[in-house]
């Protein structure tokens, strides 16, 4: 764990320089800007249909992005929406999960390739406590290493530091039902984190966490992603949350899922409690809000 | 608006109420057994007096030799289960991470499971003759076809985000089924297998009913064809403790194999 400022290069604009500046720089989706390096992720006029006897839903519809890949740092991307408009479909193409993957048309590129199914450079965080219950809070992180096929004592470092980072320190040998929910999740989080996927999806993590322990899992998230270097993904329909996590936010609508707009954002300092009496974040919110709530969206 | 509809009770009440209906039932007994053999409201025939059952408890013991017809029934049932979980456990886990092999078991285990018990006997006789095979074998299909399905059921059952969080860490499908549904659906095997133990110490007394050297069910019908009658009700409630014995020892093992299983949330 490094001294509480993790070095990072000059380059990345994940930091920004003047945090009191806080502008909003909405962006038109890109389509196909193909560096030298291949985007960590790409959608391709990507089109999800799901069929059920005669009837169809079409979960995602043509969606269209490109998430470059930044020297030395991975950017923090927030998919966010209502209910219903696509976002965990989203995210499971990005995973290779059925049944929402294959696409029903387009294409799904991670690093350049197309996705075929799910991987361990694409570790996910999901909703409900995926914690294995027949296994300690250790056991659970070690998960991905024994799969990985890692010798028994470097699995233990590995695990206990990860532990140590996600601050449950004294809990290693726990089983899951004596943990609270927040926990449950601390442990999701380093069992995901010691696999050192590339890109990590969360699928509404905090959903279920009362705003308290939501508050506190949003800053060690933050903490922990400075250091990683990973891109994340991260599904929400809380949109204080999505400006406080995200270096970019794709704002989306539905059904049938659409990617309507993608908006830069400054990564504020303050801890998410904190950050919230800010004027400017909250502008950024209502921003967001007002976009979410546009009238071109259509009920039915 | 107050209602016992679903209440829990407190430990001394239940107690109390258990108590209660065997003491209802040994009263009936005594009531409908009291008084001299000619002027009983049922006669000693019929159904003997908790006293006289109790008096047989030496001959039971000594002349029709309990604790070694225990140990026969037991080592019958134990061959027979066992052989049941050996070959069942491993086919209901195959079909239940292979649907193809749950669809191909189907017929199999609907089968298996719907057959008339009583059928088997005359069915075992005529496959293993007379003999301890037939016995083992009789109490091996009475079994099997519930093991594999409740074991299909068990790995069915599995949460399948458990699955994909899998392999979203990188797990092979060998990984998925050895580190993820096998450890999870044994909880669920297990309790099924306490529960199938249980029939299976019910059917054992059926099959010793005809051609047994030894056993509890050979007891039961020397008893009821030379006397003394009052072994079958002995017998009876011994098997009824053992079986007790063995399902609370069973549970108790349960509980410590898998603690998480008896948290409370």
């Amino acid at each position: 764990m490094s001294d509480g400022s993790p070095a990072k290069p000059a380059s990345c604009p994940t930091e920004p320089t003047a945090p009191k500046n806080w502008e909003v720089k909405p962006e038109a989706v890109p389509t196909g800007a193909q560096g030298p390096v291949p985007p960590v992720v790409q959608f391709k006029n990507v089109s999800k249909e799901f069929r059920r006897g005669k009837d169809t839903f079409l979960a995602l519809e043509n969606v269209t992005f490109v998430v470059e890949n930044l020297p030395d740092c991975g950017e923090f991307v927030c998919l966010l929406g209502p209910s219903g408009c696509g976002k965990s479909t989203l995210l499971r193409l990005i995973a290779g999960l059925e049944p929402h993957f294959p696409p029903s048309s387009g294409e799904v590129l991670v690093s350049g390739k197309s996705v075929v199914g799910p991987g361990a450079d694409r570790a996910m965080v999901f909703q409900d406590y995926t914690s294995y219950p027949n296994r300690t809070v250790i056991k659970n992180v070690e998960f991905g290493l024994e799969i990985q096929g890692k010798p028994r004592a470097e699995r233990r470092d590995i695990a206990m530091s990860w532990i140590d980072k996600v601050g449950l320190r004294g809990h290693e040998n726990k089983y899951p039902h004596e943990l609270s929910g927040g926990m449950k999740q601390r442990v999701a989080i380093a069992r995901t984190l010691a696999v050192r996927p590339s890109i990590v999806l969360m699928d509404e993590p905090f959903g279920a966490l009362d705003p308290e322990t939501r508050y506190s899992m949003q800053e060690l998230l933050i903490q922990l992603w400075k250091e990683m270097q990973s891109t994340v993904f991260f599904v929400t329909h809380s949109i204080t949350e999505a400006a406080y996590l995200g270096d970019r936010v794709y704002l989306m609508n539905g059904p049938p899922g659409r990617l309507v707009e993608e908006i830069k954002l400054p990564r504020p300092e303050e801890s998410p409690l904190e950050v919230e009496s800010r004027a400017d974040f909250r502008e950024v919110v209502a921003l967001l809000k007002s976009k979410i709530h546009s009238p071109k969206r259509t009920d039915n | 608006m107050k209602t016992a509809l679903r209440k829990g009770l407190s430990r001394p009440v239940a107690i109390g109420l258990q108590v209660g209906s065997v003491a209802a039932i040994l009263l009936l007994w005594f009531a409908v057994t009291a008084g001299s053999p000619e002027e009983r409201f049922l006669s000693p025939l019929t159904l003997p007096s908790p006293g006289e059952v109790l008096a047989q408890i030496k001959s039971l013991w000594f002349d029709a030799a309990l604790t070694r017809s225990i140990g026969w029934s037991m080592t019958r049932i134990l061959l027979g289960f066992g052989l049941a979980a050996v070959v069942g456990i491993p086919l209901g886990i195959l079909a239940g991470c292979l649907r193809s092999v749950e669809a191909w078991l189907r017929p199999i285990t609907i089968f298996l499971r719907n057959i008339p018990i009583a059928a088997l006997i005359p069915l075992t006789l005529v496959w293993f003759g007379l003999g301890e095979s037939q016995k083992v074998f009789f109490i091996f299909i009475a079994c099997v076809g519930f093991v594999v399905f409740d074991t299909t059921a068990a790995v069915l059952e599995v949460d399948e985000r458990y699955v994909q969080t899998a392999w979203t860490l990188g797990a092979k499908p060998q990984h998925v089924v050895w580190k993820v549904l096998i450890p999870l659906a044994l909880p669920a095997i297990f309790n099924s297998l306490r529960l199938l133990f249980g029939l299976a110490f019910g059917y054992i007394v059926l099959a010793e009913l005809i051609d047994a050297k030894f056993g509890l069910g050979y007891i039961i019908q020397i008893a009821q064809r030379r006397g003394p009658r009052e072994h079958i009700y002995l017998v009876l409630f011994v098997i009824t403790i053992i079986a007790f014995a063995i399902d609370r020892f069973l549970f108790w093992l349960q509980k410590k194999l898998f603690p998480y299983m008896f948290a409370e949330e």
